[in-house]
């Protein structure tokens, strides 16, 4: 049930018409059974994966927590406790693992070995990558014993089921989600009133931004297409690529947070003007920012906290001097959680390519820290100087775009092509020669694009004013009743006059992953 | 070690892996991004020579690593044998 569709919009109005009108203290089991409905809509057989992922999670808490009361010894009881955490993290994996990954790691052996077995395409559970992580992260903070493991099955099975985010994420925090789910919500329309405001924003960033990028997009990059286009459409289209995915996942986000906020609960922000990010490792706190706090809180602290890693460090300040033996492991840690961020994002060496890339660019800065602190100081370059910042932005909005190559491409023989003739099929006059104009092929017409660019100074225009801290949700609240609802009311019909409905499974590329 | 004489001992290495801050007021390390998680395990791997002290991830949290008091504290909770 794709949120841009009739059905879901039936399905919410039910939802939140029931959530106020039946008795509080039952809310949250209201929430469960439309969570659990939601899921099976897009398709029973999924309902499985999801349930052993929750039951997996909750007993392993529960069992966790008795072995805490009811031990003495705390060598016993952290003993234990790691072998529970051990076989919940391999079941729970491991069912992402065979789901997601099986199929690539046999065509990988068939290459390496020159075998043919062959294996049946299995099922991919919609949002398991999301949920699974979801559920690890509660069960390694039980482990940490941060909080207690939630006793009520049917709670922790909201935790995880919550169908707002079962998508697409963001991928929630047990102590900073739970507690608003099981809690009583009132009825408060300044609240309704900030989700609609959300909600349709989002909408316009993924029918208006996303969607109409996208046209130009899948024309130029398809496999059979691209050879005929020169350099400068690549170009185009990569930039073209970087508007719809942001507007597709972080104005799929905004439909997520405003779509909870009419039950009274936030989520966590997923975003933060990341094309506004003046190096990498920032971007990296601005864009998909809970899978990037996830992989920082789970992955990178245990690894590089490690003991192995901890005598790797010793080893190699010893051979290395202090500054650089003290950034080798912190590196080498980030290049393994960026290597499992391209992963996350499906069973593709293209994926894998594209999270070393960022994590290897993020190691070297890294650990050149000090040596660009000491460069810089020399140049007289002040941090807050303007065109330093400019100049950040716009080398990391160049890397950004470098990556999605590979994000985009079908796979990694077509991404090199793409970048390849971007480089030695260049020409310039492409722009104001006409050729853009792609009347047979896509209907893409001079309207097309002044609706795109017109789309996307919006985005930008807001975006910025965000970023100097105005919040216009907020100005357009404390205007006149009249006044606002007016500017919804134009937005509500900008949405079907100048947007795109996708046809690609009429939804959002993040909801594949 | 003193307090006074921890906390300076800190400082000294907060300075010198990233320069340019007042950790003597500064309370919002963490909150506001003055040191990032390359800074965090850097500072991690010096206190753990410097006070022989061993820091798990459950250590690694705003609370512990927000102004130069705060990490002498864990510090010194970590000595006393504490989490």
């Amino acid at each position: 049930m794709s949120f841009v569709s009739l059905k879901f919009v039936i399905f919410l109005l039910v939802a939140v018409i029931g959530f106020y009108s039946i008795p509080k203290r039952w809310q949250w089991a209201w929430l469960l059974a439309f969570s659990y409905v939601y899921y099976a809509a897009a398709g029973l057989k999924m309902v499985p994966f999801l349930l052993f992922s929750t039951l997996v999670s909750y007993s392993a808490g529960i069992w966790m927590d008795r072995i805490k009361n009811n031990q003495v010894e705390e060598d016993q009881i952290q003993r234990k406790k790691r072998y529970i955490l051990l076989i919940t993290l391999i079941l729970n994996f491991g069912m992402l693992v065979v789901m997601k990954y099986t199929n690539f790691a046999v065509a990988n052996l068939n290459f390496l070995f020159g075998s043919h077995f062959s294996f049946q395409a299995l099922l991919l559970p919609l949002g398991i990558s999301f949920y699974t992580f979801q559920s690890a992260g509660y069960i390694i903070d039980v482990y940490w014993e941060k909080f207690e493991a939630e006793k009520n099955f049917f709670r922790f099975a909201l935790f995880v089921s919550f169908f707002p985010q079962l998508l697409q994420g963001p991928i929630g925090r047990f102590d900073k989600l739970a507690h608003q789910l099981y809690e009583e919500h009132s009825l408060d329309w300044s609240r309704m009133e900030r989700s609609l405001q959300r909600i349709l924003w989002g909408f316009f960033k993924k029918m208006v931004v996303a969607d109409n990028a996208a046209r130009f997009v899948d024309e130029v990059f398809a496999r059979n297409n691209f050879p005929k286009y020169s350099g400068t459409f690549i170009l185009v289209a990569i930039l073209g690529y970087s508007i719809q995915l942001y507007g597709d996942f972080s104005g799929g986000m905004d439909i997520v947070k405003g779509v909870a906020l009419l039950f009274g609960i936030e989520l966590d922000e997923n975003f933060k003007r990341p094309y506004f990010a003046t190096s990498l490792a920032d971007f990296w706190h601005r864009w998909h920012i809970t899978l990037g706090t996830w992989m920082k809180d789970y992955v990178f602290y245990p690894i590089s906290l490690s003991k192995t890693m901890n005598r790797f460090g010793k080893f190699t300040r010893k051979v290395f001097g202090k500054n650089i033996g003290r950034a080798i492991p912190i590196g080498l840690a980030n290049l393994i959680v960026f290597f499992l961020v391209g992963v996350w994002h499906g069973a593709n060496w293209k994926y894998i390519v594209y999270g070393l890339f960022h994590g290897s660019i993020i190691a070297i800065s890294g650990m050149m820290m000090l040596t660009t602190r000491k460069w810089k100081s020399k140049l007289h370059i002040p941090d807050i100087s303007i065109s330093w910042r400019v100049f950040q932005i716009a080398r990391t909005f160049l890397l950004v775009n470098i990556s999605w190559y590979f994000d985009r491409a079908d796979d990694l023989n077509h991404a090199f092509a793409l970048l390849n003739k971007t480089v030695t099929d260049f020409h310039i006059s492409d722009l104001w020669n006409g050729k853009f104009l792609l009347y047979g092929v896509t209907r893409i017409t001079p309207e097309y694009y002044y609706v795109v660019l017109f789309a996307c100074l919006t985005l930008f225009v807001v975006s910025y004013t965000q970023e100097k801290g105005i919040h216009l949700g907020e100005r357009i609240r404390s205007k006149p009743i009249v006044l606002r609802f007016a500017i919804y009311l134009i937005l509500l019909y900008a949405l079907p006059a100048l947007g795109t409905l996708s046809s690609s499974s009429g939804g959002f590329i993040y909801a594949q992953f | 070690v003193k307090n006074s004489e921890g906390l300076q001992k800190i400082i000294a290495i907060l300075e010198e892996i990233c320069p340019g801050v007042d950790y003597n007021n500064s309370q919002t390390l963490v909150d506001h991004q003055i040191i990032d998680s390359f800074a965090i395990l850097s500072l991690v791997a010096e206190l753990q020579e410097e006070f022989d002290v061993y820091i798990t991830p459950m250590q690694i949290k705003p609370a512990n690593f927000n102004s130069a008091q705060a990490l002498w504290n864990m510090v010194e909770r970590l000595q006393a044998g504490g989490k």
